[in-house]
């Protein structure tokens, strides 16, 4: 009876590793059949700009949801206050909103004619920053729920005796707080770099060009169908699994350290 | 050294309202879980703010000043090392601003008295029970407190560990010079380690005095809490 059982678990769980792991694979395998078409997307300028633009872009992303998300995650973390929660739900509507939608909404903000486009020195439209905040909005929420979490997995004691030890608040946060939630941190800005790097819904509506990747693809597909936009999307999956990789045994390694020191 | 305290703080349901005052020596609040004594020590080390009253140590009037500027030794409950520091810079926290050379040779002077010297580069996590709470004691007693406040300090450990640490709770004491306040619910602790003991009840100082003194209380949840039948069943966990 308990054997059939861990059939059925394990028959019902591979269908969705298979799933996953299946057009991924079929993409690149079938890719190396034509790998003419790789070696020129390969040496394809537009391919390696757009690639780059990407990843620039999602970098600078993570760094503003750093910035701006980690203090707001300590706050959630740490204190309670009239409308806590009504805050908690609004850092998660960036998930549940489609991402055209997001689009929008930021252009409605962003646009030349936008709240605050209008009056912007900063053009959005067409340009990096517009890419960037709609890498931003939908990615902010995986990086402030991290980090959140991280923080309030910190026993609050510990924050105690600090002050008791002669250490003022900020003290406590950067020597404290701040190193105990890092791996969290950590994790959460690697999650909000992948989500911002694969954001392709807002950002076509604010900012079609310059042309991120998935726009790129997006485009090729389009126009020569997908014989031309394989060989793009190949050299995207390798190259995101590998930084995601190398950053997932980064933080690993790091944590491993840290056990034994 | 003097310690006087005439608060009120009102937290949900519960509050807590004090009137104590302790002249050095070491003193032993005593008093049933959720009777508030956490939240008593925490009020002496400015954790929390009194909603009325005022907290003074040594004449000072402390109550409007943040924890970091009270000079209180506070050991919470399982004693809350920096997991990501290891002993020595656990001890040396609270000696920023110090020179190097004199942050190291206190260091290394109360880590001696306390018997952790060959501790000093171990990760917190490697630590036993007793190790803990010496290095603990430790990092609060280097930056030379007016008062030293442990919460239930012996409930993590075993007894037999239980016992030597009681010892050494006195010597800190007396080597140290150090008044201390020692909260608890466990009343053989009280009766061993205290010159004086306080009864907190539903967030009051009930009784307090000698042990003698408190059997004889005529306070009927002091005399229900220090029954016999209590006392038997805290015998019997000894034997």
């Amino acid at each position: 009876m308990k054997l059939y059982f861990s059939i059925f678990l394990a028959l019902l769980s591979s269908v969705i590793v298979v799933f996953i792991m299946l057009p991924i694979a079929a993409t690149i395998g079938l890719q190396f059949q034509d790998s003419e078409a790789f070696a020129s997307a390969l040496s394809d300028e537009a391919v390696w700009k757009s690639i780059l633009l990407t990843y620039y872009a999602a970098l600078l992303s993570t760094l503003i949801a750093v910035v701006f998300g980690t203090p707001l995650a300590y706050i959630l973390a740490r204190y309670s206050f009239p409308g806590r929660s009504f805050v908690e739900g609004i850092v998660d509507v960036p998930v549940v909103i489609p991402h055209t939608v997001a689009g929008i909404a930021l252009l409605v903000v962003f646009g030349s004619n936008g709240l605050i486009g209008k009056f912007s020195p900063v053009k959005f439209v067409d340009a990096l920053p517009g890419i960037v905040v709609a890498m931003l909005f939908v990615s902010v929420p995986l990086y402030i729920n991290a980090a959140k979490e991280g923080f309030a997995s910190i026993d609050v004691r510990l924050e105690h005796v600090a002050r008791t030890l002669g250490s003022s608040p900020p003290r406590v946060f950067f020597t404290i707080s701040l190193p105990l939630a890092i791996r969290h941190m950590a994790a959460g800005s690697i999650m909000a770099w992948a989500r911002a790097i694969s954001e392709f819904g807002a950002v076509v509506v604010i900012a079609y060009y310059p042309m991120i990747a998935p726009t790129l693809i997006y485009e090729r597909y389009l126009s020569s169908g997908l014989s031309a936009a394989r060989p793009v999307a190949v050299i995207l999956i390798l190259l995101s699994l590998l930084v995601f990789v190398v950053l997932r045994v980064l933080v690993r390694g790091g944590n491993v350290s840290e056990s034994e020191s | 050294m003097s310690l006087k305290v005439r608060a009120e703080k009102k937290l949900g349901k519960f509050s807590l309202d004090v009137d104590f005052s302790m002249e050095g020596g070491y003193c032993v609040v005593l008093g049933p879980t959720g009777a508030g004594k956490s939240l008593f020590l925490e009020l002496i080390a400015g954790i929390i703010r009194p909603d009325r009253g005022w907290v003074r140590i040594n004449g000072q009037d402390v109550t409007k000043l943040p924890p970091e500027r009270r000079s209180v030794g506070f050991v919470p409950q399982d004693y809350a090392l920096f997991p990501h520091m290891n002993v020595y810079r656990n001890i040396a926290y609270g000696l920023r601003g110090l020179e190097k050379g004199e942050m190291d040779r206190r260091v290394k002077e109360v880590a001696k008295k306390l018997g952790i010297s060959h501790l000093l580069d171990r990760n917190p996590r490697t630590l036993s029970g007793g190790e803990k709470q010496r290095v603990a004691l430790a990092r609060a007693l280097v930056i030379q407190p007016r008062i030293m406040l442990l919460d239930e300090p012996l409930s993590a450990v075993d007894l037999r560990t239980k016992e030597k640490l009681m010892d050494e709770l006195k010597f800190v004491q007396s080597e140290f010079e150090v008044p201390v306040l020692h909260v608890t619910h466990d009343l053989i602790e009280a009766a061993l380690l205290a010159d004086e003991i306080a009864v907190m009840m539903d967030g009051r100082i009930v009784e307090r005095g000698e042990l003698r003194k408190l059997f004889s209380s005529k306070n009927e949840k002091v005399a229900e809490f220090l029954s016999a039948r209590n006392l038997f069943e805290k015998l019997s966990s000894l034997l």
